[in-house]
């Protein structure tokens, strides 16, 4: 299952979702806002999500493509949230099921490493005076996929 | 021929406008476009400059500035992405 979703989501409620007794094994990221600073040193009062939601579907359904066939994974949900978040609000979840845990785990790290270089959502740091900085892409992210070559190709 | 400019983050901030429609007389690659694009407003030259901007015809990244835009065509212009 793929959502993308102005609304906050149910951690009990998505795992039920993907719940079956085929399972032996979940992993769960869940990715939220934290208290952070601008470039410019300030406190930053949320965050802004944006999304080219056709596109981002369509990279989503490969990436959970590829984490089921590799992984071998009986489910894997990915909930993604847009628009204005404050705070220690959801952003992503990701929930990954298999019948054993180095596969949930492995798959799981796949999952939210791809999403964070290869989907087309853009984050805004929000500042007051409803002022919005863009926030750039860590190279970290994009060494993290190195680890995951031999899946991509 | 129409094509539909779709802009996301920075550059949708620069341009103050989240898309475009363009009307041609015919059709066009994309570097042809690109260089019409920026006759129109030198910002694009800036956009075009940065390599790390990726370009999506109809939901598919471009990998050839000589692939053709066609009548109908949707093409985003996407910096690098920051979710999760």
């Amino acid at each position: 299952m793929i959502k993308i979703t102005n609304d906050n989501f149910d951690l009990d409620t998505e795992f039920k979702c993907v719940s079956s007794d085929t399972n032996g094994a979940y992993s769960f990221f869940l990715g939220t806002v934290r208290s952070d600073l601008s470039s410019s040193n300030k406190k930053i009062k949320g965050i802004y999500l944006e999304c080219y939601e056709e596109l981002a579907l369509a990279q989503l359904k490969k990436i959970r493509s590829k984490a089921l066939s590799s992984w071998k994974l009986n489910e894997c949900l990915i909930i993604h949230r847009i628009g204005k978040l404050d705070l220690g609000e959801k952003i992503v979840l990701v929930i990954t099921a298999s019948s054993h845990r180095t596969n949930a785990i492995e798959a799981c790290e796949f999952v939210i490493d791809s999403l964070k270089i290869d989907v087309a959502f853009w984050k805004f740091h929000l500042l007051d005076n409803d002022e919005k900085e863009t926030v750039l892409q860590k190279n970290l992210d994009n060494e993290k996929m190195l680890k995951w070559k031999d899946i991509i190709n | 021929m129409n094509i539909t400019l779709k802009y996301f983050s920075w550059i949708r901030v620069k341009l103050k406008k989240s898309h475009d429609l363009i009307e041609l007389n015919q059709t066009i690659s994309f570097k042809e476009f690109k260089n019409y694009l920026i006759s129109k407003d030198p910002v694009f030259q800036e956009i075009f400059d940065d390599k790390s901007v990726k370009y999506f015809l109809n939901l598919t990244e471009i990998d050839d500035d000589d692939q053709t835009l066609n009548n109908g065509d949707i093409l985003a212009l996407l910096p690098p992405v920051t979710g999760g």
